[in-house]
């Protein structure tokens, strides 16, 4: 991918109209919308602006050494705890608790990049369901047919292959391309998922399957998951949209430049962001609006940096519930053999789903829904498999382990169950009071234990994977234990959009309550959290919220 | 598991533990390996940067145990031995010296163990297997094992994997680009797609 020739240099001591702070799923999209309709726009990225040509398949780098999360300048680390009445440890030797990428593109470069649209219902459950006492259950203050739009506006224009299912909600355009190549998992899972009476379909993904709006389709080379894409086939923002904010000639991308502060002048307005730039110097670049965009961990850490004597609380907190009702979607795994090689390190990850308990069931007796899909998950790549892919109980060393490492790395796959998080206070990011990071900023502290409805559907879907995969013929099925996430790299719901200033912080435009020019519209706008796969969702997001920003804009709403 | 009769793990094991301790402070199979670690470091191009011989003598036999030869190579052959050695000089940089603490521990369990005998490498196979189960819950003997893996399965440029052996015995084929069919359970999918897609190209 080639950058564009003149792009713009904006001096820092003057307005620009935007300052989208990150460059992910809806940065990359809000940068691409404002640009395109006329505004300055100015992106800062904490992380490197890599292309597809740095990509590589290095498990080793990218998977073990965490080569696309780290901050590239500085030790930045988190800590993470169960319950607010535990101390925060940080995790030694563990993936980060809020787990993303770092560069341009964000966390869209490295996912596994499933596309599931929510169902109306994700959007009024509470009117549909009535309360859970003690938790954040609420109704989002948007529509799925208000969404609608965008939805399809992310299928074609970040590019989304797929086929319309059973259970999904109406739609006004196809898919653009369709579904890509069914690989073993897919058909295994498709035979188990008919024999036991359920819907499997083709897996909606923001891969491509045919080229589209100049990109090339999937070459299968089977890299996807925690990797960044060597062609451009899979539809991160980096693929999709900054090239498109950058041909536009008035937006700017700044890699490696880390937001610490939001300042806001005596009439609660915000003035400029203040940012450590490649070379660790303080810069800050004025602007008229603000928007961030920076992940549910983030964000809310970004506003609890920006205190003052106005909002001694952080930024755009007079609710008080910034950072909290973290959601990041239960999981169940469950792995299987089979007698033939399934080859699954080859192509995408999951090419079927089942929808057919994505909705609440009164007799399951718990709140919750959920969607499945078959993958490789850890067996795409060798050294993830040669960890955790083997049956438990057997040895993991010598002669029986090498034979097995000989036998069941091609015939593996698994099953994932994805499900509801109810949203509960107790779970949030917070400062951590005692760690921070090599330029003194505090940590980012999660506080985090699944609800335990969220762990019976978890369950729940599992034992459907059992059914499914015994149905579908496995010589051996497992179980990875169901238990409270400790890395989330799903990070929704904590600067939730209501009507309501009281009980949240954006209002159904992304605005924040408190500060007239300040937006925040990424995974932190959520109110519920779907079934699993939210990225399709922020991204609708971004492009409904663009292009109401861009109304405020043009009418000087702002 | 059949171990070839040729392999060099049977010399050793038949060697080693019968020269015992050698006549200028190293064992027999110290200078066999010695000699095979210069053979393989001109093959290489390339010699330890950040463990020493012995030390590399030693890891040898403890990967070995991890990922024994037999009908195919084992860890050392396969050059775990060099990718720890690179990374001790990079990202695991950090661990180097409680991995060199685990390497005394260990060499005080074997002594213990076995009076006449100074290091792990000097033990028969049987004998190794045996004090490494004891110690398996040590934090080198996790470190090990992880290393052994990423020796085994990381891209070749790393000095492990060599000429792709760790990616060979699991059957992992490493191309930039794949078309379906890709196992044994979608070929009947694909060519029914494929055989449909002609008949509409001939109609």
């Amino acid at each position: 991918m080639s950058r564009s020739k003149g792009l713009p240099k904006y001096n820092t001591r003057e307005e620009v109209d935007f300052v989208i702070i990150g460059s992910g799923a809806a940065g990359g999209v809000l940068a691409k919308e404002l640009s395109t309709n006329g505004f300055s726009v100015v992106v800062l990225e904490q992380g490197p602006y890599r292309t597809a040509a740095d990509f590589k398949h290095d498990e080793l780098d990218v998977i073990f050494n965490d080569q696309l999360l780290n901050h590239p300048g500085w030790n930045d680390p988190q800590t993470f705890r169960r319950f607010e009445t535990e101390t925060a440890v940080q995790m030694q030797g563990d993936p980060p608790p809020a787990y993303y990428a770092r560069g341009v593109g964000g966390s869209s470069v490295h996912f596994t990049a499933n596309y599931w649209r929510f169902h109306q219902s994700d959007f009024k459950e509470r009117s549909l369901l009535g309360p859970m006492e003690g938790t954040g259950f609420a109704d989002w203050p948007i529509s799925y047919e208000e969404l609608e739009p965008y939805y399809s506006r992310v299928e074609w224009e970040c590019g989304v292959s797929g086929q319309p299912g059973p259970f999904e909600a109406p739609r006004s355009r196809p898919y653009p391309v369709p579904p890509m190549p069914v690989k073993s998992s897919g058909v295994l899972f498709e035979k188990g998922a008919r024999a036991m009476g359920l819907n499997p379909q083709p897996a909606p993904l923001a891969i491509l399957s045919k080229p589209l709006n100049g990109r090339p389709a999937c070459v299968n080379c089977g890299f996807c998951m925690g990797f960044g894409c060597e062609v451009n086939a899979k539809s991160s923002t980096l693929a999709s949209m900054i090239p498109l904010a950058e041909a536009t000639g008035r937006c700017e991308i700044r890699p490696l430049s880390t937001v610490f502060r939001v300042e806001t002048n005596d009439a609660g307005r915000v003035t400029e962001v203040v940012y450590l730039d490649s070379s660790g110097q303080q810069q800050a670049q004025k602007a008229k609006a603000v928007i961030i965009s920076a992940n549910g961990a983030e964000t809310p850490r970004l506003l609890f940096l920006s205190e003052s004597s106005r909002s001694p609380n952080g930024l755009a907190n007079s609710s008080g519930i910034v950072g909290k009702y973290l959601m990041g979607n239960g999981h169940s795994v469950t792995q299987a053999a089979f007698e033939h090689q399934l080859n699954e390190y080859k192509g995408v990850q999951v090419t079927r789903i089942v929808h057919d308990f994505y909705e609440n069931d009164p007799v399951r007796g718990f709140y919750g829904g959920g969607g499945m899909d078959a993958r490789p998950f850890l067996d795409s790549t060798p050294i993830l498999h040669a960890l955790t892919g083997l049956p438990p109980g057997k040895p993991t060393w010598g002669p029986e382990y090498k034979q097995m490492l000989r036998h069941y790395f091609t015939r593996k796959m698994s099953v994932l169950g994805s499900t509801t998080s109810v949203p509960l206070a107790r779970n949030n990011i917070t400062l951590d009071p005692n760690l921070k990071d090599d330029k003194g900023r505090p940590a980012i502290r999660m506080t985090y234990m699944d609800h335990a409805d969220d762990l019976a559907m978890a369950t729940f879907l599992q034992d459907r994977a059992v059914e499914i995969l015994g149905a579908a013929g496995a010589t051996e099925i497992w179980r990875d234990p169901v238990e409270g996430g400790t890395v989330q790299a799903h990070l929704l719901g904590t600067c939730r959009m209501g009507d309501d200033p009281a009980t949240s912080v954006v209002d159904k435009y992304h605005r924040a309550h408190d500060v007239p020019n300040l937006f925040i519209c990424d995974g932190s706008s959520f109110v519920s959290s779907g079934r699993g796969q939210p990225t399709m969702t922020i991204q609708a997001l971004a492009f409904r919220a663009a292009e109401h920003i861009t109304d405020f804009a043009r009418n000087g709403e702002i | 598991m059949t171990i070839s009769k040729n392999s060099r793990r049977d010399f050793l094991k038949s060697s080693g533990s019968v020269m015992g301790a050698s006549w200028l402070g190293i064992t027999m199979p110290l200078i066999l390996s010695a000699s095979q670690t210069a053979i393989k470091n001109k093959q290489a191009g390339a010699s330890f940067k950040n463990i020493s011989i012995e030390e590399s003598v030693e890891l040898s036999a403890l990967v070995d145990q991890i990922i024994p030869p037999d009908e195919t190579p084992g860890a050392s052959e396969i050059g775990v031995v060099y990718f720890i050695d690179v990374a001790f000089g990079g990202f695991m940089s950090d661990n180097a010296p409680a991995f060199r603490l685990g390497l005394d521990e260990l060499r005080q369990k074997v002594q213990s163990a076995y009076p006449d005998i100074n290091r792990f490498s000097e033990l028969t196979l049987e004998q190794q297997t045996e004090i490494l189960k004891s110690a398996e819950d040590t934090p080198l003997f996790g470190m090990l094992h992880f290393l052994t893996l990423c020796g085994m399965f990381c891209l070749p440029s790393y000095a492990g994997n060599r000429e792709n052996a760790g990616w060979n015995l699991i059957g992992f084929d490493h191309r930039h680009a794949w078309q379906p069919p890709f196992g044994y359970y979608d070929a009947a999918v694909h060519s029914q797609i494929t055989a449909e897609g002609d008949k509409h190209e001939q109609v």
